[in-house]
Order: structure tokens, then sequence, then C-alpha cells
């Protein structure tokens, strides 16, 4: 059994993602919104303004720009863990969909779990969600599922230049399972697997814009 | 903060193709070198620089024998879909697969091949043994190619000085792995088999390179006021 460390982000080189340690402490609801709003940040309930920390696009690579990135990968990752931890139990999936929800909702949730234990206390809580009836309906499920895994490749390709080389690393393999995801599910749908020759990076504000248009962040 | 990049934006003005004219021929020779594990040593007659050295300029050293590196894998890619393509052996889903792939493969070397400018290496020699002549090996072998180049890219990108060429490999790395991620599809295995995909450093990719055989031999290359490089 390993040794239990507080493991914080100065430290998270040394983590193999493979080593998930069990339980840590982590904010109540109250306090993270505290912090954010602390920090100028706004939260709106609809959804449309995630986070709202000022984008640190100039800073050079850092512990502090880390944790912020790592926080903006987990909210991501959070809420793919949760569509497919849904979708799984919902009943609505059957075949090849179903296979696809359970072994990615397992890989997303690893992702969860390594992220916090990468962010230890600057870890953000988990968001309440509502996916509106996608995990409820296959076809649904099938096309909010592509859209979910390629923005994550987008998100994640976006921040790179942004990461300590260290967290680079880490993220490089996180990213890469994600565009196998978004192959994946493509080819479900009878989409294209891989649609370009090279894939987007996008801006956290992008992203973060994109998800608060679903609505599925609901606090 | 550009929102979204992509390869054509990061070099818009030609700015990374002029960056790498600056840099001294014996950059090109440091990949090279390593590179020599591929065909056991052995280099064949290729490219001659007819680039004048110069000093070097934003990009490094580095970024130049990693974009090597990348082109290498790169031109084999490239090369391995579109001898498969030619061959007729391939139907249906496989070769469609074959046919996409192959192209981004292709755009893929176009693409570093103009960031590289002239201390782009050429391409290698290829001998796929068989393998884009037949289904069964073309999928088993399209599966290994495609993983390891996932791997490989992975690899180098924590390593990678420059932003623009970071992006552009980042942006490479995750179509890698969608085409991984499909084939493995098409062959009926498992498209993304963990959680955390794995690493692998230069010098391991190019021994497995060796390995497979595949390059019978590498371009030399000389240039003005740097060491020789021939075999």
């Amino acid at each position: 059994m390993p040794e239990q460390h507080h493991l914080t982000l100065e430290v998270v080189e040394r983590v193999d993602p493979a080593d998930l340690v069990d339980e840590r402490s982590r904010d109540t609801r109250a306090a993270f919104l505290k912090k954010a709003v602390g920090a100028g940040g706004v939260i709106a309930v609809s959804g449309v303004v995630i986070g709202g920390l000022p984008a640190l696009v100039t800073a050079a690579p850092g512990a502090a720009q880390d944790a912020e990135i790592l926080n903006f990968a987990l909210l991501l990752e959070y809420l793919e863990a949760e569509f497919y931890t849904q979708a799984e139990s919902g009943g609505a999936l059957d075949g090849e969909a179903l296979e696809f929800a359970k072994t990615v909702g397992a890989h997303e949730r690893a992702h969860v779990e390594f992220l916090m234990k990468a962010l230890g206390d600057k870890a953000n809580p988990k968001p309440t969600f509502d996916f509106k009836g996608t995990t409820e309906d296959q076809e649904m499920f099938i096309q909010t599922a592509i859209v979910l895994e390629d923005t994550g490749v987008a998100a994640y390709n976006g921040q790179g230049a942004r990461l300590t080389k260290e967290v680079l690393a880490s993220a490089a393999s996180v990213v890469s399972v994600e565009a196998r995801h978004a192959a994946w599910i493509r080819d479900i749908a009878g989409e294209p697997p891989a649609p370009k020759a090279f894939d987007d990076l996008k801006s956290k504000e992008e992203i973060e814009t994109a998800v608060g248009d679903t609505g599925f962040i609901t606090s | 903060m550009t929102s979204r990049l992509t390869l054509l934006d990061v070099d818009r003005d030609g700015a990374i193709e002029e960056t790498f004219e600056r840099i001294k021929e014996t950059d090109r020779s440091g990949f090279l070198k390593r590179a020599a594990i591929l065909t056991g040593g052995i280099m064949g007659g290729g490219a001659v620089l007819g680039a004048l050295a110069r000093p070097a300029g934003a990009a490094t050293a580095t970024d130049v024998a990693i974009a090597n590196f990348a082109l290498t894998l790169e031109y084999l890619e490239a090369e391995f879909y579109t001898q498969a393509e030619a061959s007729g052996a391939l139907t249906g889903d496989l070769a469609g697969f074959a046919k996409v792939v192959g192209e981004h493969e292709r755009v893929h070397v176009d693409a570093l091949k103009k960031m590289l400018g002239s201390a782009a290496v050429a391409k290698p020699t290829f001998d796929f043994k068989g393998t884009t002549e037949e289904e069964g090996p073309f999928r088993e072998t399209a599966q290994v190619l495609e993983d390891t180049g996932v791997a490989a890219y992975a690899g180098q990108a924590p390593r990678v000085e420059t932003d623009d060429v970071l992006n552009a490999a980042l942006a490479i790395h995750t179509v890698e792995a969608r085409h991984a991620a499909w084939i493995r599809h098409l062959n009926g295995n498992p498209p993304a088999p963990e959680a955390f995909d794995k690493a692998l450093s230069m010098d391991a990719v190019l021994t497995a390179v060796q390995g497979t055989g595949f390059i019978t031999s590498m371009p030399a290359m000389t240039g003005n006021g740097s060491p020789s490089f021939t075999g």
C-alpha cells in the first residue's frame, strides 16, 4: 500500500498517474464560491461564465499558472466523468455506445483523480451538472460525446505552451487519450475519426464560452 | 495569445521557416548522428545542403533536432500509406483509412519541411517488407506505427523550447492519436487501451524503428563551415 502523501503541484512530476491516492479533503462549495468571488471571479448560474479569473495569458509558465490550468482541465474532466457516469447508468445506451461510455467514463474518472491529486488543496470542487437529457437518449449521447471529446482535445492543446514542462508531460499523456476517445466515438457515429491533419488549439476563454453555452454546469 | 491556432497561423509570415533557415548546419547533424541507429550507422548518398551556414536565430538546435526526428517518422508513415494505397491490397474501410491518414501524414511532412527550411533532413529510403502489400500485415503495422508516433510526440513535447514548434507538435500529436484509435477500432482492438498514454524517448523510438528494418538508408549531409557527416 503506497504511503499517503499530501501532494502539491511542485511534486506533481513525481506522480505516476497510475498511483491513485484514496481520500483527500476538499473545499466546501461555499468556500469555493467565496474564493472565486474574492478573486474577482463571476459564476453565473446559467453557466455563461465559469471561473472568471483573469487569464494569465502573458505570464511565463510556473506553479501558479499550472494550478490555474489544471483546475481548468479538472473542470472539463469533472464534466466528462459525470456525463459518462450518468449515461452508463441511465439505461438508454446499448451495444458499442454503452461499452464506450463504460470504458471512457473509467478513463475520465481516472483523469479527475489524477488532477485532484496533482492540485492537492488547490483543486476546485466538483460543480453540479444538468446534462439536459443528453445522457438519456443514445443518439444525443453520441453527438454530445463527440463535442465533449473534441473540445477536450482543443482545450488541452491550447494550454500546452503555458504549462511547465513537468506538467506538460502529464497533460500530453491525457490529451492523446481524449483524442482516441474522440476518434472512437466519431467512428461509432459514422463520422470521420480524424477530420483534419492538424487538431485545433483553443484558448481557455473560447472553451469556457463553449462549455457555458451548453448550460451543463448549473453551479 | 491566439485563440485558435492552426499550423498555417503558426507560420503566418513564414517566420518559422525563416528562423530555422538561420540555424547552423551542425544542428542537423545532431539528429542524424543519433538517427544513425536507424540503419546501423549506414549513411547513403542523399541531399547535399546548398545553404550557407548562418547564425542561429530564435529557433534552437534542440527544436531543429526534434523537428527532424518528427519529420523522419512522418516520412516513414507517409511512404507506408502511399505504398499501401497504391498496392491495391486494401479494400473498404481499410482503404478509406489508408487514403485519409496518408493524406494527413503527407501534409505533416510538408509542414515540417516548411518549418525546417534548409535544415530539414531529406527523405530516407524505405523497404516495408511486404507490409504494404497484404491486409493483415498492413493492419498490424499501421497500428504499431500510429501508437509509436503518439508516444514519440509525447516524449518530445516537454523538450521543445519554442512555443510555435510546440504548438505544431501538439496539433499533430493528437491527430496521430486519432489515427491510432481508428486503426485499432478497424482491427477490433481497444481504441483507447489506457487512461494515460505512455511517452517514449527519442532513442527508444529510434531503436524500435531500427528493429523494423523499414529504413534502409538515411540521407548524408554536408554544409559550409561545419563537419561533414557521411558514412
